[in-house]
């Protein structure tokens, strides 16, 4: 794979049609991925394709990185789940589809972590999302790159977070803020999360607005909650389940039970999945006169 | 620092009876920046607004807060006070403590009231420390007009607007204005003729020299907002020279070729180059393009010889013209449901089944028999005539949920047609409610059954079908609990009343709603009848629903007086209550776009001094945006505000809980 | 800035804080006729007036609990009802997001209430201030909320 994906590279370079390829290469001891932006054809052979390359690269397509933009058109290494991001990106105008080169990686799963490869793919260190992939061959692509998969998700989602989200659903209310309170005091507003989301692209993040300040700047519990809430709302209907925030947070909140219980939250009330059809704007911003719940009295 | 002025009102005894409006007065006094308090018996009377006013200039006010009744009250007198007082009108704001304070808590030791009254105050006076001086918005008025269908309600609209001294551009979709009433026979309850008293409005609006009629065209796209709206318009290829065309029928007369009249619903035919009905407006024929030789196969060409004019291009195009008003009236009217959707009672299978609106041409002296009841398949007169009612209408399983209004008093009509066409014939009529509200309806009914001899049975038929040349109708008789037979020469079917095919596409160009069975939705319905929620636009008759002729014709004179006001001013001035966006950071992800309820907002590119894109943001228009907020609360970086209702006001209210 | 006034009834029971936030058209109006029909109620409430449903941002709420309400309301017109069409509409979609967030986070939900209360139902918004108050009134004050203090001054 690494093969066809370093050839089209240099012919996407050689020919111009793109000007960069944001994808994946080792770091100096190649005991990890980076990511890698190669300009120049004679490059081409840093680039690298395995189970290590879990990073999301498509957030270094977004306005935060306008250096990258600078360079001109962009071809991107990209896994199925990372394209669901790119979709949403363009369902929400950051580009449009024919500004970016997608070569689509087939995919048989990352490590959730990369320290906890040890040469070898095993179930047990692949994140959930990995586990309940329906995208392991590519939906939106100019380029595929592997074999086809012949996986299918289980039916009913299966895995650590759908498992934790269940649990805590069953728990009492003040045993879920208690929980979270404690999760929450750890964080220290290193706003990691924000940074390595490809939907967190603002401008401007809210918690940089001080006029007036919505949410409280210092580390501390009150604080820490609106702004965890904030984020979570921000990507109500947007997030589709890539993990980077959890796997970036230095004091590990667990990000993924709030981000999958909204995942749900959302298919169960507007039967949507973010990242799949760029034509469809997320639930948040639109509205069915039929909308369902039972708590509004 | 601010300057703050609280004015605390007694409102008689409404408010000070349940409220220390003294104690409210000096704990405000307390707060930094509130420089001024009192609390006075009636802050709306004139001394009461007299002192407003003088406290502002005596002492220099940048702010004042009346606490008192309802801002739906009376916050524009005391904006207006302030106003007068040199002070902008925004920088007044009402903490209501009548309404929702004294009036609701009847604690006479004052206690509750008071403390509540306090905490409103003191929200509204850190509120007010973030107000913004507004100004209203004023939006230039184009004092021209456009009327979107040509049938009554538009002919109406536009002879009004026309004779209000404004310009009006009439727009309708057939070679001739008239609409659906132009193929009535006569109209109920009065049976006057229908071409006798419509006729004369069609040449009227033809000949006032405010009107400008566009006939087969069409509205392409709209842009723009009240005052200013600019509309593309597609003028169909008429292939006749409109400006030269006398209407002497010359051409008509030569034309080889017949085909289907749609004006006759099918039962005459007409020419390939035609008028749609004699009394056609304009007299000018266009030409069937589909259905001529002479443009598909280069054949013919008879009509061009024999023009005398010369009038005649078979290599016209369509045009699109573009038109700025200030105001638009939609009135493009109904439709009758398709009768292939009546299998069951025989429409499509037995020739002599038929629908209202073909009876009508049946019964007009300028139809296809003359006025004579002849049924269509042998053109013989039916000696008994069997109407079913409700054919479509109130039936949610095979059509729509509603009435459709009018078939109840038409089909009484027909009854009444044929009774005096056809002496010794017998009408039956099918019915499941007779609904004849309205003046003089119930009578006419009443005079139908009562003295014309029409055979009014209550129930829904179950089956029409042939046997030995009669058409058989069973049904149910349910008022005699009987199962009826009926043998007759002819069936009419009295169909839905629907929105017409395209509604929703004209309904998504002009940005106005519209419900499940595609008819428009009004503002409200029952208070602003022909306004929709895109300010400058009105309707006007049937695309609203199913409605009679002078529902239609008063609608059409409402819509216009609506579209005369606007334009009696040469600007409009609006409540700055609008949204603005933080241009630097704007994200451009359209989210305010999409949820925006009025599209107010545009995308605006920003470009350098060369004129490229460097990037692109959102953009507020002023004259469209209502105020609602709703964008507002979509945008995730806080690049949008609105105006009176920001959140920096919002956040001082909260903080001061 | 912010000075609560604590809310003692004349007992000197404890009294909760309520925060409401309501639109212009329906809910407002309702409670401007609850009190010209001279209607008696609990005095607990505060209202926010806004101009539609779909001007309130999730973060009105969560700010209302950090400036120590006991309980938030939030209250427009009924579906269908909007001044704007379709304000509510867009409120609705963000409340069953925001509702489920707010309860998968252990917020006591008996402390957060929506409502439809059009302009012509003082009864049901005098109904309604009434029960929540009383439940709110039956919780406590919202400690855990309260519990979550900041370690530095407050903004203003």
């Amino acid at each position: 794979m690494e093969k066809t994906l370093r050839l089209k590279a240099k012919e996407l370079l050689e020919s111009g049609e793109v000007k960069v390829v944001i994808g994946y290469g080792w770091n100096r001891s190649k005991t990890r991925t980076t990511p890698v932006f190669i300009t120049d054809p004679a490059d081409v052979d840093t680039l690298v394709w395995n189970p290590l390359c879990v990073n999301n690269l498509s957030l270094y397509l977004t306005r935060k990185y306008k250096e990258i933009k600078a360079l001109g058109r962009p071809a991107i290494v990209a896994k199925g789940c990372d394209i669901r991001n790119i979709v949403v990106l363009i369902t929400e105008g950051q580009f449009k589809r024919e500004d970016v080169f997608i070569i689509g990686m087939t995919c048989n799963g990352t490590v959730y972590k990369q320290d906890l490869w040890k040469g070898e793919l095993t179930p047990n260190i692949m994140p959930t999302k990995c586990h309940n992939c329906d995208v392991r061959n590519p939906h939106v692509t100019d380029f595929v790159v592997g074999e086809k998969s012949t996986f299918t998700p289980p039916e009913v989602p299966t895995g650590m977070v759908y498992d934790k989200v269940k649990d805590l659903d069953s728990k009492s209310q003040s045993e879920r803020w208690a929980f979270w309170v404690k999760e929450f005091s750890r964080c220290v507003k290193c706003y990691a999360c924000r940074q390595v989301c490809p939907l967190c692209y603002c401008e401007r993040c809210i918690t940089e607005k001080n006029m007036p300040q919505w949410i409280e700047t210092s580390a501390h519990p009150r604080g820490n909650l609106s702004w965890n809430l904030t984020r979570a709302m921000h990507l109500v209907g947007r997030c589709t389940f890539c993990g980077e925030c959890e796997r970036s947070c230095p004091v590990n909140i667990p990000l993924n039970l709030i981000n999958q219980k909204m995942i749900g939250v959302v298919k169960e009330a507007f039967d949507f999945k973010s990242g799949y059809d760029e034509k469809t704007h997320p639930p948040m911003i639109v509205f069915s006169p039929d909308d369902k719940e039972n708590f509004i009295k | 620092m601010p300057r703050i002025g609280v004015f605390v009102c007694q409102c008689g005894n409404n408010i000070a009876a349940t409220v220390d409006t003294k104690k409210v007065a000096e704990e405000m006094g307390k707060l930094p920046g509130v420089v001024y308090t009192c609390d006075y018996k009636f802050m709306c009377s004139s001394p009461g607004q007299e002192m407003l006013r003088q406290a502002i200039k005596e002492n220099k006010l940048d702010g004042i807060i009346v606490s008192a009744c309802s801002p739906h009250m009376h916050e524009k007198t005391f904006r207006k006070a302030a106003e007068g007082a040199g002070l902008n009108p925004y920088q007044c704001e009402i903490t209501n403590i009548r309404e929702q304070c004294s009036w609701v808590h009847h604690d006479k030791t004052k206690a509750a009231g008071t403390v509540k009254s306090i905490d409103l105050t003191r929200m509204t006076i850190q509120r007010l420390k973030k107000n913004q001086p507004l100004k209203k918005i004023k939006i230039p008025v184009k004092k021209k007009a456009m009327v979107i269908g040509g049938g009554i309600a538009g002919i109406q609209a536009a002879l009004d607007i026309a004779e209000g001294g404004r310009e009006v551009i009439l727009v309708e979709k057939e070679p001739s204005i008239g609409g659906n009433m132009a193929r009535l026979s006569e109209t109920f309850p009065t049976m006057d003729c229908s071409q006798c008293i419509l006729t004369p409005k069609m040449v009227e609006a033809e000949l006032n020299e405010n009107i400008t009629l566009y006939t087969y065209s069409e509205v392409e796209k709209v842009d723009g907002y009240i005052g200013n709206f600019t509309v593309t318009v597609r003028r169909k290829s008429k292939y006749v020279d409109e400006e030269r065309c006398t209407g002497c029928g010359e051409c008509i007369e030569k034309c080889p070729f017949k085909v289907d009249s749609q004006f006759e619903l099918g039962l005459n035919k007409r020419k390939v180059i035609y008028t749609p009905f004699p009394q056609s407006v304009p007299n000018v024929p266009v030409i069937d393009a589909p259905n001529c030789t002479k443009i598909q196969k280069d054949k013919c060409g008879a009509c061009a010889i024999v023009c005398g004019p010369k009038c005649i291009d078979f290599k016209m195009e369509d045009k699109l013209v573009t038109e700025e008003v200030g105001a638009i009236v939609v009135a493009t009217g109904y439709q009758n449901m398709p009768n292939e959707r009546f299998g069951e009672y025989g429409y499509g299978r037995i020739k002599d089944v038929i629908s209202g609106m073909q009876f009508e041409r049946l019964a007009s002296s300028s139809g296809p028999t003359g006025g004579e009841i002849r049924r269509p398949s042998d053109g013989k007169i039916p000696q008994s005539v069997v109407f079913i009612q409700c054919v479509g209408s109130r039936d949610e399983k095979k059509g729509v949920s509603y009435c459709s209004k009018i078939c109840c008093m038409y089909t009484a009509k027909h009854t009444k047609l044929y009774s005096h066409k056809v002496h010794g014939g017998q009408s039956y009529v099918f019915y499941m409610d007779i609904r004849s509200g309205g003046k003089r309806y119930e009578e006419f009914v009443r005079g139908a059954i009562e003295h014309e001899g029409a055979m009014y049975l209550r129930g829904r038929v179950s089956r029409v079908y042939e046997k030995n040349g009669k058409i058989m109708v069973q049904g149910a008789d349910t008022l005699s609990g009987n199962q009826v037979e009926i043998e007759a020469d002819m069936v009419v079917l009295a169909t839905a009343v629907v929105s017409r095919d395209g509604a929703d596409t004209l309904a998504q160009r002009l940005g106005i709603g519209y419900d499940k069975y595609k008819f428009y939705n009004e503002y409200h319905p029952k208070l602003k009848p022909v306004e929709t929620v895109t300010a400058g636009i009105y309707l006007a008759g049937t695309c609203m629903g199913p409605m009679d002729i002078p529902e239609s014709v008063a609608q059409g004179s409402a819509a216009a007086s609506k579209v005369l006001a606007l334009f009696s001013a040469d600007e409009m001035a609006r409540e700055p209550i609008t949204s603005v966006v933080n241009r630097t950071t704007c994200n451009a992800c359209w989210d305010c776009v999409t949820a925006c309820p009025y599209t107010a907002i545009e995308r605006e590119a920003i470009k350098d001094r060369q004129g490229n894109v460097v990037r692109w943001v959102a953009k507020v228009n002023d004259g469209v945006c209502q105020g609602c907020g709703v964008c507002v609360a979509a945008c995730r970086s806080k690049s949008i505000d609105l105006k009176g209702y920001t959140d920096e006001q919002v956040f001082a209210a909260i903080n001061a809980f | 800035m912010s000075g609560h006034t604590e809310h003692s009834a004349p007992t000197g029971g404890y009294e909760p804080k309520i925060m409401a936030f309501v639109c212009n058209w329906c809910t407002y109006a309702g409670a401007d006729l609850a009190g010209t029909s001279r209607m008696e109620y609990r005095p607990n409430v505060r209202i926010i007036k806004l101009p539609c449903t779909g001007r309130i941002d999730p973060l009105f709420i969560i700010k209302a609990f950090e400036n120590g309400a006991d309980g938030v309301l939030v209250s427009g017109c009924h579906p269908g009802d909007c001044h704007y069409t379709t304000g509510n509409y867009h409120a609705r979609r963000r409340w069953i997001g925001f509702k489920h967030l707010m309860e998968f986070a252990g917020i006591d939900m008996r402390r957060l209430h929506f409502s439809w209360v059009s302009a012509s139902e003082a009864i049901k918004w005098v109904d309604l201030i009434n029960k929540v108050t009383d439940e709110i009134k039956a919780l406590g004050p919202f400690m855990e909320y309260k519990g979550l203090k900041a370690t530095e001054a407050e903004q203003g």
